[in-house]
């Protein structure tokens, strides 16, 4: 429970809050005592004025009535009159020795204790002197009052702070436990676990939110990952199994000739195994990005005037037409020999995946945003839906099944498009299918 | 021709050298990168063909303290699958070729026999000939027995390289990167169309036939004997 933060962090508070209420209870003590002192001072200079005043033109008499009368008020200031020689005349504090002006002094209270006076004596003349002053007990007592209130006010503080902090600390510490159980319990494998959100949006509802954010990314990295295994186990089960049907029946046969066509067979299936690997292994150092130090200055129209040249007489022997569209030089920042590959790869995807007599544009231009290279079939196209997965590595469309591919053409399409800062896109080109590959601005 | 063959899996080893024995070749074999560079640096061959992968000493270090050390002998670097970067950096460290591994015999031995360095002749020629072929490499020319074939850039590329390593085996690979530059295989056989238009331009009509496909392995020029 000591380690909790927001305990330590209530404690805390509640330590300064009651420092707070201390200095505070402090303050208000010596304010109320210099306030009541002050008060008390100003009545007794009043009183002292006005029975000297008395004195003078009431005389004696007049005085020592007045003195007495006041005496015995309750609640009163204390009065003394002394005559010449110090003789006491009237009042309780007549029996009180004091030189001219404010002293303190000890006096027996009528409840029999000793109590400490202040007083403020005057000297009328002729030996006559006026002693007016208050009992400090009743400050004192007033003290006792505000120091009782604030004690109170202090023990009320600590035990609401000590309340009120352990109830928030056990409410983070049921928040944080949450959340950590939910950690231990995708760390033991339950990925589909998540923070619960109380909906108020506090700092602790958002940080776990983003939590819970995060750990929608982990899963879908951990799909793609497993479906990426899937996929490979899945897409190398086929030419495996082929490949060791070949070798076993080239094993069987006594037939020479048939020997070696098998295995020749054999070591076609192993090449496209072996591609599928490269293909993987391409993809993922692409993505690395270690590429982008050969970046170099060139010319996406030569690029891809290199890729049409070389594929036109292949496509046009499969009975369809490759063109390439450019008005000139388009200048793009990128490594030459990735780029031919998206290229090629594209173009083997149009002529590939559409029927004879189809025509396939290679479209170089420079649109208002930068560079844009376009693969442009008139062929079945794509439904929509399929079009963002199609960059997935090993998604083929039903139809294309059965056409040989490894899948991860356009996976590599895209790898090399985003080491580019490109964005690879497939859009409807109303018949047909278009592969656009928008660059950034260059330069 | 003198080879040596720098490569730590024995197995593999052995399968190379058998093969390369058998096409009338004498291969020296070292199994650890510093053993092979002893060998390099006091004998003399004419290919190195040296795996990049090697325990202890690397590959490349071996290559770099060859070259250092002044030994100019073509290296053909084996690297492995999948690794673009590493081509960059062989052939900057001084390799000559690389091929990825598994390859095929094939592949290796024509690129052994690409590398391996002619008889010098002229410093360096401007004009290719191979019996009645002419390839005049500064007017961009080609004639057959004295007239003119009409090629097409690609083509004329293609046609010098062949001509260049006349009388041996190039292969699929070896054009595609000679001539396009790619570094990658296509699944499209784009070299075989090239290849057998190139061929229709020069043989039109002659019935003789010049440009052979080697069965599995790729295509040669052929020289009269």
């Amino acid at each position: 429970m000591l380690r909790s933060i927001s305990l330590r962090l209530a404690a805390l508070y509640t330590a300064l809050f009651a420092l707070a209420v201390a200095v505070l209870g402090a303050m208000i003590l010596f304010a109320t005592r210099e306030a009541l002192a002050r008060q008390f001072e100003a009545r007794i200079t009043t009183e002292s004025v006005a029975l000297a005043q008395e004195f003078r033109t009431e005389g004696l008499n007049g005085v020592l009535q007045a003195v007495r009368e006041r005496d015995r008020t309750p609640g009163a200031l204390d009065y003394g009159f002394k005559g010449p020689g110090g003789v006491p005349l009237a009042g309780r504090l007549s029996t009180a020795r004091a030189s001219s002006g404010w002293s303190v002094v000890s006096l027996p209270s009528r409840s029999g204790r000793s109590s400490a006076v202040r007083l403020f004596s005057t000297d009328l003349g002729g030996g006559y002197r006026l002693l007016v002053g208050d009992d400090l007990e009743q400050i004192e007592a007033l003290d006792g009052v505000v120091l009782r209130g604030f004690a109170v006010a202090l023990l009320g503080v600590i035990l609401l702070g000590a309340a009120g902090g352990y109830a928030l600390s056990r409410d983070m510490q049921q928040r944080f436990a949450a959340m950590s159980g939910v950690a231990e319990a995708i760390i033991d494998g339950d990925l589909a676990r998540r923070v619960p959100l109380r909906g108020e949006m506090d700092d602790l509802d958002r940080l776990a939110a983003t939590f819970n954010r995060m750990l929608d990314r982990i899963g879908q990295l951990m799909e793609s990952l497993r479906q990426v295994s899937n996929d490979i186990a899945h897409d190398l089960r086929t030419p495996l199994t082929r490949l060791r049907q070949r070798l076993e029946a080239a094993l069987r046969t006594a037939d020479a000739e048939q020997r070696a066509e098998a295995v020749e067979a054999a070591l076609v299936d192993l090449d496209a195994i072996l591609e599928t690997f490269a293909g993987l292994l391409r993809i993922s150092e692409i993505e690395r990005g270690a590429r982008r130090a050969a970046f170099r200055p060139l010319d996406l129209a030569a690029t891809a005037g290199l890729v049409v040249e070389g594929f036109a007489p292949s496509a046009e022997e499969g009975g369809r037409f490759l063109s390439l569209v450019a008005d000139g030089p388009v200048p793009v920042e990128g490594d030459a020999e990735l780029l031919a590959q998206l290229v090629v790869n594209l173009v083997e995807n149009g002529l590939r995946h559409t029927p004879v007599g189809s025509a396939v544009r290679v479209v170089v231009r420079r649109d208002e945003e930068g560079p844009v290279l376009s693969v442009i079939d008139d062929g079945p196209g794509v439904v929509m839906a399929e079009q963002e997965r199609l960059f997935d590595r090993f998604y083929r469309l039903e139809r294309s099944r059965s056409t040989p591919g490894s899948g991860l053409g356009l996976a590599l399409v895209a790898a090399i498009a985003k080491l580019h800062g490109a964005r690879a896109g497939l859009f409807d080109a109303g018949p047909g299918l278009e592969a656009r590959i928008s660059f950034p601005p260059h330069g | 021709m003198k080879l040596l063959l720098v490569e730590d899996d024995g197995e593999a080893a052995a399968y190379v050298r058998r093969g390369l024995s058998e096409a009338g070749h004498t291969v020296d074999y070292a199994q650890s990168g510093r053993e092979g560079l002893n060998l390099a640096i006091s004998e003399t061959y004419d290919v190195i063909i040296l795996d990049r992968m090697l325990p202890q000493v690397e590959g490349l270090t071996i290559l770099r303290t060859m070259r250092a050390s002044g030994v100019s002998t073509p290296v053909l670097l084996l690297t492995a699958l999948g690794g673009i970067e590493d081509r960059v950096e062989g052939l900057e460290a001084g390799g000559d070729d690389y091929l990825v591994k598994p390859f095929a015999f094939s592949e290796l031995s024509a690129r052994v026999n690409a590398l391996a360095r002619r008889p010098p002749t002229q410093a360096a020629p401007t004009v290719l000939q191979v019996a009645d072929l002419r390839l005049d490499l500064l007017k961009r020319v080609v004639t057959r027995a004295g007239s003119r074939i009409d090629l097409q850039p690609r083509e004329f590329q293609l046609l010098e390289y062949l001509m260049r390593h006349a009388g041996r085996v190039v292969t699929r690979t070896m054009l595609l990167e000679a001539v396009w530059g790619f570094h990658f295989e296509p699944r499209t056989n784009i070299v075989e169309t090239h290849v057998s238009r190139l061929r229709g331009k020069l043989e039109r009509g002659s019935g003789h036939e010049l440009i052979q496909t080697v069965r599995g392995a790729g295509y040669r020029l052929r020289v009269p004997d």
